[in-house]
C-alpha cells in the first residue's frame, strides 16, 4: 500500500503541458459560453430562434443526447455489475462518474431552456402526476443519487487505499472516507453485493425511468404524429445504449493515450462490436418506425418524413444521422484492415457519438417544423450563436467537471483490486 | 239564505268549467298517470306538505324514462347549488364569416398582447381547383378542450381547466418549458419572449390587461407573464362582468355564438348539434369546446 501510495504521489505532480493546455482551453471555452448564459439569462430566450410555432430547438436536443449518454453508460456499468461481464471492468467505474457528469450536463441544458429558470423548484413542489415531465424530474433527481451511491460504493476501496498518500487524492479520500474504514473479504463481499442491489434497481430505472421516460416525454404527444408511437420510447433506450458505448470507449482510448498507459486491446475490439450491435438494432428499430409510418399514410407524419429526409435539415439525417453516425463506423469495425486498429476505432466511436447528436436534432426539429395544424405557418428553426456558444459553454463546464474528477477521484481500475475480481 | 259555498260545491263549479285533467291529458303522447300523480304532488308541495327534493326524488328516474334526453333538469341539492354548473362554449359559422381578421384585432387590444402572441387567428386558405375554388376562413381561438392535452402534459399543473370549461394559465407558477405549446394540437399557446409595442406604440407597457382577473400593471422586462406561456382565455376577465368575449362581441358577421354549452336551450347548444356542426381534429379525443358550422 506504501508503495501505491507513493507512485500516486507521483502521479499528483505530474501535471504535463498537454494537461495544462487542455484545462486551461476548457476553462476559456467555459468563460466564453459563460458571457453567453449570462447573455442569455438577462434578455432571456429571445436570444434563441425559438418560437412559438417552434419552441424546442438545440438546448432540448442536447438534453435528450445526454440523458442517454448517462443512461448507456450506466447500463453499461450495470453489464459490469450485475451481469458479471468483468472484462469490462476497466470502465466500471468511469462509466458511473460519466453517467453522474452526463446528468450534470444535461440538466444544465434543461435549465437554461426554461423561461423562467429561477422557478426551477416549482417541478418538485407542484408536482403533477400525469405529466411524464413532472415524473422525469422526479426519476432524475433519483437516478442521480443512486448513481452517486453506486460510484462512492465501486471507488470505496481505492478510497481506503488512497487515505495515506500525502497529496490532495490522498486528502479527498481522507474526506470520504471514514477513519477505520478497511479492506477486508467481509467488506469486499458488501461492497458487491450492496454494487449488485443497486445495479438491479437502477436498471428499470434508467430504462424505464429516465431514458425510456425522455422517450416518452415525446411520444405521448397526440399533436405531434411523427413521435407518437410505442416504439418511439425503445429507440430512446437502444440509441442511448449506442452514444453510451461508444463514449466510454472513445473515453477509455484517448485516457490510455494520453497517460501512455497499457491498451486493453482485447476489450477495446470486444466493447466497439458491442457498439455496432446495439446500431444495428437501433438501425432495425427506426427502419420499422419509418416503414410504419409510410404505410401508416398519415399526413402529418409524412410531411414531417420528408422533412426530415428532404427538407432544409436533410444533411442532417442523410449526413449526419446515417453516413457518419452509422455507415462509416460499421465499415471501421467490420472492415479487416481496421478492425483491429486502435486509431480507426476510436474514430468508430466518436462518430457515433457525433452520429446520435445529429439523432437528436432530427427527433426534436422537423417535427416542430412541420405546422401543429395545417394552414398554420411552417417553422424555421436553426440556433443563434448565442445557442450554439451556450451549448460549448455547458459541454465545456462538463468536461472540465470530468477532468477534475477524474484527476482527483481513483476512478481507474487498478490492476491488484482487478486481481481480486479473476475475470 | 246565502248559502255558504263548501269545497265540493267549489269542485262542481270546478267541473263545470275547467276541463277534464283526464281528458286532456290522454291526447298527450305522454302518460296521463304520471301527469295527474306529479299534479297531485305538486299541490302537496305547494301547501308545504312535501319538500321539493323528495319531489325531485319521486318523479326524477320516471320523467327520464318519460322524456329521455329532453328531460335536464338535475334535483336542486339542499345549499342550492345546481349540480351542472356553466361550461362555456364557442360556435363559429363559417358561413358568415367574411375573414375580415377583426376578432383577431379586438382580441389583441382587448388582451393587449405582445408581438408574436395572438390569442385567436383567423386562417384562410384556397380549396379546390379552378373553377371551383372556394375561400375558407377558419378562426382559431383557443378550443377549452374537455380533456386538454396541455393540462395533460404541464409539469407544475401552471395550467388548468376551471369549473366553468376555461382552460387558464396561472403565470406566476409556469416555469416556462413550452412543453404545453409541444402538445397543443391546435397551436393555442404562445410564449411571451417579452417583445413590446412600445416603439410604435408609445404607452403600450403602460397597461396590462387584467387576464384571469389578475392586474399585474405596468408591462416591465422579465415580469410575468413574460418569460411564461400564454392563451386565450374566452375573455374571463369579461365573462365576470357579463361581457362576452370581444373576438364574439366585434364580429361584423354575427359569426360568433357564445354561451353556456350545459344548458340545451342556449344558442350554443342547439347550434352544436346542429347537422352543420364540427369539431377540428375531433379525431384526437381533445374534446373541444369551440365548434363549427360548415
Amino acid at each position: 500500500m506504501e508503495a501505491y501510495a507513493k507512485q500516486e504521489l507521483q502521479k499528483g505532480q505530474k501535471s504535463s503541458a498537454a494537461f495544462k493546455w487542455w484545462i486551461g482551453s476548457l476553462v476559456v471555452l467555459l468563460a466564453v459560453g459563460g458571457y453567453f448564459i449570462i447573455e442569455r439569462l438577462v434578455f432571456g430566450l429571445e436570444t434563441t430562434n425559438l418560437s412559438s410555432i417552434t419552441p424546442w430547438g438545440a438546448w432540448i436536443a442536447f438534453y435528450i443526447f445526454f440523458v442517454g449518454l448517462s443512461a448507456g453508460s450506466f447500463l453499461l456499468s450495470s453489464l459490469i455489475y450485475v451481469f458479471g461481464m468483468y472484462q469490462y471492468e476497466r470502465i466500471g467505474k468511469m462509466a458511473l462518474f460519466t453517467a453522474v457528469v452526463c446528468m450534470i450536463v444535461a440538466l444544465t441544458f434543461v435549465l437554461m431552456d426554461l423561461g423562467r429558470p429561477e422557478r426551477f423548484m416549482n417541478a418538485m413542489v407542484f408536482w403533477n402526476v400525469i405529466s411524464i415531465l413532472a415524473w422525469e424530474i422526479h426519476f432524475y433527481v433519483v437516478y442521480i443519487t443512486l448513481l452517486v451511491v453506486e460510484l462512492y460504493i465501486a471507488m470505496r476501496e481505492d478510497l481506503v487505499r488512497l487515505r495515506p498518500a500525502n497529496n490532495i487524492r490522498g486528502k479527498i479520500a481522507r474526506m470520504l472516507t471514514f477513519k477505520n474504514s478497511t479492506i477486508t473479504e467481509e467488506t469486499k463481499k458488501r461492497d458487491h453485493r450492496w454494487m449488485k442491489i443497486l445495479g438491479i434497481f437502477g436498471i428499470p430505472l434508467a430504462i424505464l425511468g429516465v431514458h425510456g421516460g425522455t422517450g416518452a416525454l415525446f411520444a405521448v404527444v397526440g399533436a405531434r404524429s411523427a413521435w407518437n408511437t410505442g416504439l418511439f420510447p425503445i429507440i430512446f433506450v437502444v440509441s442511448a445504449m449506442v452514444s453510451g458505448t461508444a463514449l466510454l470507449l472513445a473515453i477509455y482510448i484517448i485516457k490510455t493515450k494520453v497517460t501512455k498507459a497499457q491498451i486493453d486491446r482485447k476489450m477495446v475490439i470486444s466493447l466497439g462490436k458491442m457498439m455496432i450491435a446495439f446500431l444495428f438494432i437501433d438501425l432495425l428499430l427506426q427502419f420499422y418506425e419509418y416503414l410504419v409510418g409510410v404505410y401508416g399514410l398519415e399526413p402529418h407524419h409524412l410531411h414531417n418524413m420528408a422533412i426530415q429526409m428532404g427538407g432544409p435539415y436533410s444533411w442532417s439525417f442523410w449526413g449526419v444521422q446515417m453516413f457518419l453516425g452509422a455507415v462509416v463506423p460499421i465499415f471501421i469495425v467490420f472492415y479487416k484492415k481496421t478492425s483491429e486498429n486502435i486509431n480507426a476505432i476510436l474514430i468508430a466511436a466518436i462518430l457515433v457519438v457525433i452520429g446520435i447528436i445529429g439523432v437528436r436534432f432530427n427527433i426534436v426539429v422537423p417535427s416542430q417544423i412541420v405546422p401543429v395544424f395545417e394552414g398554420m405557418p411552417a417553422g424555421d428553426y436553426f440556433p443563434t450563436l448565442n445557442e450554439w456558444m451556450v451549448s460549448v459553454g455547458i459541454g465545456a463546464m462538463g468536461l472540465l467537471i470530468f477532468t477534475i474528477g477524474d484527476r482527483l477521484l481513483p476512478l481507474e481500475e487498478k490492476p491488484e483490486s482487478l486481481e481480486g475480481e479473476g475475470s | 239564505m246565502l248559502k255558504q259555498m263548501l269545497e265540493k260545491d267549489w269542485d262542481r263549479v270546478a267541473d263545470g268549467m275547467v276541463p277534464n285533467a283526464k281528458e286532456e291529458l290522454d291526447q298527450s303522447p305522454y302518460s296521463t298517470q304520471l301527469g295527474m300523480s306529479m299534479a297531485d304532488d305538486a299541490r302537496k308541495v305547494v301547501a308545504g306538505n312535501m319538500d321539493i327534493q323528495s319531489f325531485h326524488k319521486k318523479y326524477h328516474s320516471s320523467l327520464l324514462g318519460e322524456f329521455g334526453d329532453l328531460f335536464t333538469q338535475e334535483p336542486p341539492k339542499k345549499d342550492g347549488s345546481s349540480t351542472k354548473g356553466v361550461k362555456w362554449g364557442m360556435v363559429i359559422d363559417l358561413q358568415k364569416c367574411v375573414g375580415c381578421d377583426s376578432c383577431t384585432v379586438a382580441c389583441k387590444s382587448e388582451n393587449r398582447t405582445p408581438p408574436g402572441i395572438s390569442y385567436n387567428v383567423v386562417l384562410e386558405e384556397e380549396v379546390g381547383e379552378f373553377p371551383n375554388v372556394a375561400k375558407v376562413n377558419l378562426p382559431m381561438p383557443c378550443m377549452h378542450c374537455d380533456n386538454p392535452p396541455c393540462v395533460q402534459v404541464c409539469p407544475v399543473k401552471a395550467t388548468f381547466k376551471l369549473e366553468n370549461g376555461i382552460v387558464t394559465i396561472d403565470n406566476d407558477r409556469c416555469i416556462g418549458c413550452r412543453y404545453c405549446i409541444i402538445a397543443c394540437p391546435y397551436g393555442a399557446r404562445s410564449y411571451d419572449f417579452g417583445e413590446s409595442y412600445e416603439d410604435e406604440m408609445l404607452s403600450f407597457n403602460d397597461v396590462t390587461s387584467p387576464e384571469y382577473g389578475i392586474e399585474r400593471g405596468e408591462r416591465g422586462t422579465r415580469k410575468t407573464p413574460i418569460g411564461t406561456v400564454r392563451k386565450c382565455n374566452f375573455c374571463l376577465h369579461r365573462l365576470e362582468r357579463g361581457e362576452e368575449p370581444a373576438c364574439v362581441e366585434t364580429c361584423i358577421g354575427d359569426a360568433r355564438f357564445f354561451g353556456d354549452l350545459n344548458d340545451p336551450n342556449s344558442t350554443v347548444s342547439k347550434l352544436a348539434n346542429s347537422p352543420r356542426a364540427f369539431r377540428l381534429k375531433s379525431d384526437l379525443g381533445a374534446g373541444p369546446n369551440v365548434i363549427y358550422l360548415k
